[in-house]
């Protein structure tokens, strides 16, 4: 004779527990004034070089920390320690980041005293979409050498992201790239992606970029803020 | 490619499931997909084909449900499915549109084999 069986019921996203985790880590940093920006690319967009002209920007006037995510080597957090203090994360060939690495990022780093905490993702325009990582803000870079039609083509990443930065602007003259033709492209999937142009290399859109960052942590945050968090409002 | 990472956390969530129900073994795993779930089919049944049988799930038979992404408009509440990744509504062509389903990998239920009793006997003197 058969056993007998039983159907259970469950109907729950299969990621529900980490997305719990990230939430509580979220309302965690907006109640100490802290930002998280989440950067996603391809390989190659420049995010560090993004984050190290931010760093440069803000000149200590903004605490920022980074937290970098490689799967092999720290020469990225190499780049971003002579600016601000960087923790990298060396996922040992994931091609994401998930919240517990996040996590143990955070133990390394030792302080959550930041105005911003940037997590520089895995260079992947796939899997990390996927992946809630605590962030307010999603950001995702597009190099002008990269295409204009990458948005379509990878419509999570896009979706997900509130921000657009399309990097390496000086290259814009050598390259068959439309900078109006990218924003449409990604507006069809995101229609409130904000889009900001920067060249890191010569400072070209870095102040554009800071305000905005500024703007989104008061938008976004002071709402949540419980303290007068260690504000940059001097 | 995540997809190994997911399945393995499934096959723990179910694990709990079986313990927490007091089954036997799992028979069936249904979960859904749709195209914005940042999951592939083929991927996460390649997947469960490795991890499953070194766990508490193991002899179990995933069955995908794939479902299209769809979504409800936010002036005129249109129901309809999203084509191409284009997030209009085909009635008013507004924007704002809030996605219903087709972005989550969702596990729906699972079928346990429960064990054997003897308490049919020992109720029946």
């Amino acid at each position: 004779m058969n056993a007998a069986t039983k159907t259970i019921p469950v109907n729950r996203d299969v990621k529900a527990e980490l997305r719990r985790q990230a939430e509580e880590l979220r309302q965690q940093f907006a109640r100490h004034g802290t930002l998280v920006i989440n950067v996603l690319s391809s390989p190659g967009a420049g995010k560090t070089a993004l984050l190290e002209a931010t760093a440069k920007h803000w000149a200590g006037q903004r605490k920022m920390a980074v937290l970098v995510g490689d799967l092999a080597t720290d020469r990225d957090a190499q780049r971003l320690a002579p600016h601000c203090p960087v923790e990298q994360l060396t996922t040992g060939g994931a091609c994401h980041l998930e919240i517990p690495l996040v996590k143990q990022g955070l133990e390394k780093l030792g302080s959550d005293d930041f105005d911003f905490l940037f997590i520089e993702n895995v260079g992947n325009l796939v899997c990390p979409a996927s992946h809630d990582l605590a962030e307010h803000l999603r950001v995702v870079l597009l190099s002008v050498t990269e295409g204009d039609d990458k948005p379509g083509k990878y419509p999570k990443m896009f979706r997900t992201s509130q921000t657009m930065v399309i990097s390496k602007l000086d290259l814009l003259p050598h390259v068959p790239f439309s900078v109006d033709a990218a924003i449409e492209d990604a507006r069809l999937i995101q229609p409130e992606l904000t889009t900001i142009s920067v060249c890191s290399l010569n400072g070209d859109g870095i102040a554009d970029w800071c305000d905005y960052l500024d703007e989104c942590r008061q938008s976004l945050l002071s709402p949540l803020w419980t303290t007068d968090p260690h504000s940059t409002a001097q | 490619m995540h997809e190994a990472s997911l399945v393995r956390s499934l096959l723990r969530q179910v694990g709990e499931l079986l313990v927490e129900h007091g089954g036997e073994s799992i028979v069936t795993i249904r979960v859904e997909m749709g195209p914005l779930s940042g999951v592939e089919r083929p991927l996460v049944e390649i997947a469960f084909a490795e991890q499953v049988d070194s766990t508490p799930c193991r002899g179990a038979e995933l069955k995908v449900e794939e479902v299209p992404l769809s979504a409800i408009c936010r002036e005129c509440g249109n129901e309809f499915d999203i084509e191409r990744f284009r997030f209009v509504c085909p009635a008013c062509e507004s924007t704002r549109v809030r996605v219903i389903s087709g972005e989550e990998f969702r596990l729906l239920d699972i079928e346990i084999r429960q064990p054997q009793t003897e308490s049919v006997s020992r109720e029946q003197p």
